[in-house]
């Protein structure tokens, strides 16, 4: 919560969407407001996710967020996974709100906090905090990147 | 719940949670929201002892198929949006956890309960100082308005 003004520096999504974005904003007080969808992005491309509003597929990618986003990757992997033996302490995932079921692929973050594999996975490729404690990850495993 | 997308799946679960134990003065429209498990209308009701006390509010959720990765897009709605210093006549909501802040481990409870609670902290009923230029120019989605937060670094 904050004093509520907006950000006048120009965001990725006006600078992604180019002329489109100067009409949007001049006819705004006209008539219902055009509602835009995201660019098309070819369903068979992944998307990426350089920043959590932002969604782009890899050609899209400028040469630092790929590399970034290429970081971020080897990162998620690192982090330590295991199947649910039923344990008492991790019930439920937050993210899908479903309970583990033995055998279910998991990962754990460095803040001990669990989640399903896929479902941190999505949320790590946006945002490398655990959602539940809002932790960075990033910190500790660098550290023992370098320890290694 | 076969058929379900993985966001449609956990909207279920959040609005039957929301069914059996509601929090105070929240009340979400059921029928609508099964209808269209997309789309919610919520009703709140101002807390008593608060200036809102008496009040009667409508909130829209909205989510997108990447729910609960994606911040909903939450606007009061109707026709007594709350004065308040971080709601903007239009019905936009300056709340960090709705974009910069949000997390997957937040729901439509957790957001309920922090416009209560922004509501119920208020001191003096008043629009943001910048609702007229803001209302003129926004997009009619919150979501796209970059936030200055007070904490925000950028
Ligand atoms: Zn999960
Ligand atoms: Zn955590």
């Amino acid at each position: 919560m904050g004093n509520c003004l907006k950000r006048s520096t120009t965001d990725d999504i006006s600078l992604l969407r180019g002329s489109d974005s100067v009409r949007e904003s001049s006819s705004e007080q006209l008539g219902p407001p055009n509602y835009q969808e995201p660019l098309p992005i070819q369903a068979a491309s992944p998307v990426y996710h350089p920043s959590p509003s932002v969604t782009r597929s890899v050609a899209q990618l400028t040469e630092e967020e790929q590399v970034k986003i290429a970081k971020r990757i080897g990162l998620i992997q690192h982090l330590p996974t295991g199947l649910y033996d039923g344990c008492k302490k991790a019930r439920e995932c937050v993210i899908c709100m479903v309970e583990f079921l033995v055998g279910d692929a998991l990962r754990y973050l460095p803040c001990m906090h669990t989640y399903h594999m896929s479902c941190i996975d999505d949320w790590l490729m946006r945002s490398l905090t655990c959602p539940s404690c809002m932790e960075p990850v990033d910190a500790a495993l660098l550290t023992s990147y370098e320890t290694n | 719940m076969a058929g379900l997308s993985p966001s449609e799946r956990r909207l279920q679960k959040e609005l039957m949670s929301l069914m059996k134990e509601p929090p105070p003065g929240v009340e979400v429209d059921f029928d609508l929201a099964e209808q269209n498990l997309l789309h919610w209308i919520i009703n709140m009701e101002g807390a008593a002892g608060t200036l809102y006390e008496g009040e009667r509010f409508q909130l829209q959720f909205k989510f997108s198929n990447k729910y609960p990765f994606d911040s909903p897009e939450v606007t009061f709605v109707g026709n007594n949006i709350p004065v308040h210093p971080h709601i903007y006549s239009n019905g936009h909501i300056c709340l960090s956890i709705l974009t910069d802040d949000w997390s997957p481990a937040l729901s439509v409870q957790s957001v309920c309960l922090s416009i209560v609670s922004m509501l119920s902290s208020c001191k003096e009923k008043q629009r943001p100082p910048d609702n007229a230029f803001y209302v003129k120019t926004c997009n009619k989605n919150p979501k796209k308005t970059k936030w200055w937060y007070h904490d925000d670094s950028v």
